[in-house]
């Protein structure tokens, strides 16, 4: 970008407005012609254009072409949100071999054609664009912030998406850090036996996984690790992380397994994952520097409330992650599945358990909080292992309760016909008609389901039945600490909230901060592989090219009338964006603002306490508000004025 | 735009559509140079056609546009349109691409993309572009914000009077320009050849596009679209406002007879945010879809259902059976409910959407020995921990070319085959190696 040579704007600035039709978008209720019309007779304008589609190449060219004329040397569009295409159209300018910060833009979309209509749409879309231009005249050629970026990535998290974004970047040649909190890597896919649709055995993929992740020299693993200590921006990251034993008990059930495996560190423990070191003695501190952060830290599955569909009441009733491992523990061979040494002659299964939670309908979870969403993943799951059932023990005869099969994925639909071709039965509730539960008296089978079935238009069902497996959804994983930490989003879901959940769902909100997996919502492993590789690929970019390029939009102080007051570092809202500095002026020591520029956001909050009018924000002055006021309230450029 | 000559890249990208465009994008970031092979007259593939996007409700031109412009002006992307590849094959230690660029009929250095041709021309065709419902001339730049601006001659309709050549300021109209084929080779390429919509005409139950007012979801899109062809809804039949209309889902996908077995997972989406934007347009018409289950699995999409369900939207659980004409325009649904009494029915609507499905948009055939699923998209050898190998060497796959996506799933795809992309480039690169080893 500053390769370029950029010609100088002249100072009194030589102002182009392009105006954007938006396809109908502002030009149904925005009269764009008179906008063009009106704003001529702003001081500075020289040109005012429109387009149907000003972000469009031929909208882009008439820009360029005004620019490289030099009919214009100062842009303002107006179109829609600046989020959408502000970078597009300062693009636009470095491409005419101007400075791309010469640039003002102007929303008639999300504040005026979709909430105005009218002459007065008209009107205040006017008001808005010569205040813009007023603005544009004013505007220097600024220079974009370059920070070097730490040639490394740390990623937070050991399960198949940190373990996948790890091994994407070390075998691109950038070296990756990964920081896993439990004693092993593999997290909940390590709970699995084997994977839906397709088949594979949990403990191949694990172990090509892991291994090759443990071979590579350009991956760092750290276990019992978590972040205690996070600060700096794209580029330049630290974390303080404390390597220490588990406290609590939530690995315990793991270790154990681990300790009568009698497996190594490094080898895979079928419902525990891979130890690839041993659980540290002590405390230790470790202090990592990093250009890039993904944030991997997965997901949980649902714990059912207790008595929800008799969950916690009836020992009969269990969880499909309960079932997967105590079938994987104690094969079952025969014609009949047997299930804690009893002969399960009816299966039901239920679906959507902790998942599509309707407020107003269905209860609140224990914590107050539902699950809206639908967790992706169960329909295929419990397909899955109502296929191996039926297969190899067909006189056990599967009753499968559901709100809609949602077998979306490649070779899914496939589980639901052969389903239904092994003679798994269907029956379809609706929200808030959930099957009940309750205890079987009169008969051998120790549980009665009860439903009103839709497919067969509304009859009322009762099975007896002698297990109860419930598909539970996924949750994110509680990671407070970090959202805290690192200032991260989330979602109303609880998930992480990515910057565009359509065309960026692995970037968060800060540069350099990327999303891997279902700590982002409820994935499959190979969608969670993609989310992984995509989330590397990013951070590759970052990494390999060695630096980052930010918005000059920071602070800036004035040091012939700073009075060093200190007032602004106190406003400061970013740690270690403002300092005072110890300077000589005129062969006196004194005390000075000093900005960071990689810190500073541009909040605007030191601007606003210096009792000198000493410090501004570079590309948003109070000179630059203030002109932008003055043209809001005139009425000299409207028509009939 | 390069004039097409032997030429190499570090990336093959086949396919410009949205899975396409980030791929390349992702790579270009990385300084490797990427060539973007599209076989329509502009990128921006089937997601620059539509009206919004789902669950966002964002205007799909809004967000396709900067991807298009983002690849059409990275210093790293070379992109060429309207070309077929011929052939792709591994020949020694790369891949070799037979190309043969498609005569526009145009100059495309010359053309400035100023339409006068398109003005003068006298001729009017069907536009396919706006669902067939408003015309387009038989010379014309694709669409308003296609990429590159360049006309192209529609020489099925051309009655050659001569006029566009005449009105082209730069002499770029070329009535005797001929196919040109050229060679290109990569080190590696991704293939994001997308899908294509199941054809209307394969469904006897549903009128096979004979019935008046049945139309397809694309073209529900371009209804909707806020530059489509009669900038509102009405049905195309008699341009009345409908009162009622109905969509229709499974109309292509989960059908054994139409031979695509598989969900398309996109369908009942697009059909609630379509459902949703015409409740917004027509606030007072009734809005039914009948469905078998409704399959928002993505981020936000079951909080998008039960909104359209909040909305007033009737959600109806049945399979439609088939379709007739009724009275004065209207189209009679007849399917078997399984609610209330069940039983087979018969409701009348206005309008009827047809929620197609989706279909290969590639057939590699003789042209590239790379192998297919089952359900004929393209074969991924490892779908779960590298779900984007097909079984070529240096060939990976993203997007609906691989079964069908939806856009996020698509970009976060097009992302990890363009990782795997640069893993192979950075492996046999020297100046990568050395890199690595300081690593």
């Amino acid at each position: 970008m500053s390769e370029k040579k950029h010609p100088e704007p002249t100072s009194e600035g030589k102002v182009g407005v392009y105006v954007c039709y938006c396809g109908g978008n502002i030009s149904d209720q925005v009269d764009v012609e008179k906008v063009c019309a009106q704003v001529r007779k702003v001081p500075g304008v020289v040109v005012a254009r429109s387009n149907m589609f000003m972000c469009s190449d031929p909208g882009q060219e008439l820009i360029i072409e005004d620019l490289k004329n030099g009919v214009v040397d100062r842009v303002v569009v107006a179109s829609c949100s600046p989020s959408l295409h502000e970078t597009t159209f300062r693009q636009a300018l470095v491409r005419a071999g101007v400075n791309p910060y010469v640039y003002e833009h102007a929303n008639l979309r999300e504040q005026v054609s979709w909430v105005h209509h009218g002459a007065e749409a008209t009107e205040k879309a006017t008001r808005l664009v010569a205040a813009a231009a007023a603005k544009a005249g004013m505007l220097n050629p600024l220079k974009p912030i370059r920070v070097e970026a730490k040639p490394h990535a740390v990623i937070i998290g050991g399960g198949v998406s940190g373990l996948k974004t790890a091994l994407e970047l070390a075998e691109r040649g950038l070296a990756a850090t990964i920081l896993e909190k439990s004693p092993f890597l593999g997290g909940q896919v390590a709970n699995l036996e084997t994977l839906a649709p397709t088949g594979e055995p949990v403990a191949e993929v694990m172990t090509e996984l892991v291994s090759a992740v443990l071979r590579h020299p350009a991956v760092t693993v750290h276990t019992c690790a978590q972040v205690e200590g996070f600060e700096g921006y794209v580029g330049n990251f630290k974390l303080t992380v404390a390597k220490a034993p588990p406290t609590g008990s939530e690995f315990d059930d793991r270790l154990e397994r681990a300790g009568r495996s009698g497996k190594g560190l490094g080898e895979f423990i079928p419902f525990a994952g891979v130890m690839p070191q041993a659980v540290p003695s002590g405390r230790e501190e470790v202090v990592l520097e990093a250009g890039v952060v993904v944030l991997a830290t997965g997901f949980r599955t649902y714990q059912p409330r207790q008595g929800e569909y008799g969950y916690g009441e009836f020992p009969e009733v269990i969880t499909l992650p309960q079932f997967i491992r105590g079938l994987a523990e104690n094969p079952s061979t025969g014609d009949t599945l047997i299930w804690q040494g009893r002969p399960i002659k009816r299966l039901a299964m239920i679906h959507c358990v902790g998942s599509r939670q309707i407020p107003g309908v269905h209860e609140e979870n224990d914590g107050g909080y539902q699950n809206e969403y639908c967790s992706r993943t169960c329909c295929g799951a419990m397909l899955y292992a109502a296929n191996r059932i039926r297969e190899s023990h067909p006189k056990t005869h599967i009753l499968d309760f559901y709100r809609d099969i949602r077998t979306y994925g490649r070779g899914q639909e496939e589980l639901y016909t052969q389903a239904a071709k092994n003679g798994v039965l269907f029956f379809r509730f609706e929200a808030g008609e959930e099957p009940q539960i309750s205890k079987n008296t009169g008969s051998a089978h120790p549980l009665q389901v009860k439903v009103r079935d839709v497919l067969t238009f509304g009859e009322e069902i009762e099975a007896a039945v002698d297990l109860v497996v419930l598909a539970v959804g996924q949750e994110a994983n509680d990671i407070a600490d970090l959202v805290d930490k690192m200032k991260i989003p989330l979602g109303a879901d609880r998930f992480l909230q990515e910057v565009h959940p359509k065309l960026r769902p692995v970037e968060l909100p800060p540069a350099g901060m990327l999303l891997a997996g279902n700590c982002q919502a409820p994935f499959d492993v190979g969608e969670s592989c993609a989310t992984a590789s995509s989330a590397a690929v990013k951070a590759a970019a970052i990494l390999a090219r060695g630096y980052v390029e930010l918005d000059p939009f920071v602070a800036e102080v004035d040091l012939s009338k700073c009075q060093g007051s200190g007032a602004c570092v106190e406003a400061c809202l970013a740690d270690g964006a403002l300092t005072m500095a110890e300077m000589e002026i005129d062969g006196q020591k004194v005390r000075r603002a000093q900005v960071n520029p990689a810190l500073c956001l541009g909040c605007g909050a030191c601007v606003a306490v210096c009792p000198a009018n000493a410090i501004n924000i570079q590309g948003w002055t109070l000179a630059q508000y203030e002109t932008m006021v003055d043209m809001i309230v005139s009425n000299d450029y409207l028509e009939g004025a | 735009m390069a004039s097409p000559a032997a030429l190499h890249f570090d990336a093959l990208v086949l396919g410009g559509g949205i899975a396409g465009l980030e791929a390349a994008l992702n790579l270009a970031d990385q300084d490797f140079s990427v060539a973007i092979v599209e076989k329509d007259a502009s990128i921006g593939g089937k997601m620059i056609r539509l009206s919004k996007v789902f669950p966002t409700l964002d205007c799909a031109s809004c967000i396709t546009t900067p991807k298009m412009a983002a690849a059409a002006h990275h210093p790293n992307i070379t992109i060429f349109t309207y070309c077929e590849l011929q052939s792709l094959n591994r020949r020694g230690d790369g891949l070799t691409a037979a190309i043969r660029q498609k005569p526009r009929y145009v100059d495309q250095v010359k053309c400035i993309g100023c339409r006068q041709c398109e003005y003068a021309c006298p001729v009017l065709v069907s536009d396919p572009e706006q669902g067939g419902f408003s015309a387009r001339k038989a010379i014309y730049i694709p669409f308003s914000n296609a990429i590159p601006q360049i006309a192209l001659m529609d020489t099925e309709n051309c009655i050659l009077c001569g006029r566009c050549a005449k009105a082209c300021p730069t002499q770029a109209v070329n009535y005797f320009q001929e196919a040109e084929d050229f060679t290109l080779t990569a080190d590696t390429a991704v293939l994001a050849t997308g899908f294509e919509v199941t054809p209307l005409e394969d469904k006897v139950q549903y009128g096979q596009g004979q019935i008046p007012n049945v139309i397809t979801a694309m073209q529900m899109e371009r209804l909707l679209a806020p530059h489509g062809p009669y900038n509102r809804v009405l049905r195309p039949y008699d341009g009345m406002e409908p009162d009622s209309v109905a969509f229709i889902q499974c109309a292509g996908s989960r059908d054994a007879s139409l031979g695509v077995p598989y969900c398309s997972r996109v369908c009942c989406m697009y059909t609630i945010k379509q459902a949703m934007l015409l409740s917004g347009s027509l606030p007072l018409a009734d809005i039914t879809v009948y469905y078998m289950d409704i399959r928002a699995f993505g981020k936000g999409y079951e909080q998008f259902f039960q909104n359209a369900q909040a909305m007033g939207i009737n959600f109806v659980k049945g399979k439609v059976a088939y379709l007739d004409q009724g009275d004065s325009g209207a189209v009679q649904v007849r399917y078997e409910s399984q609610e209330a009494d069940g039983g087979v029915q018969t409701a009348e609507h206005d309008l009827v959407v047809l929620a197609l499905g989706k279909l290969p948009g590639w057939q590699p055939g003789e042209v590239c020995p790379v192998s297919l699923g089952p359900d004929h998209f393209i074969k991924t050898v490892k779908p779960k921990l590298a779900p984007t190998l097909t079984d070529l060497e240096g060939v990976f796959v993203a997007g609906a070319a691989a079964g069908p996506k939806d856009i996020v799933d698509s970009i976060a795809e097009a992302g990890a085959a363009a990782m795997e992309a640069s893993k192979y480039l950075a492996a046999r690169k020297p100046a990568f190696q050395a890199l690595k080893a300081a690593s």
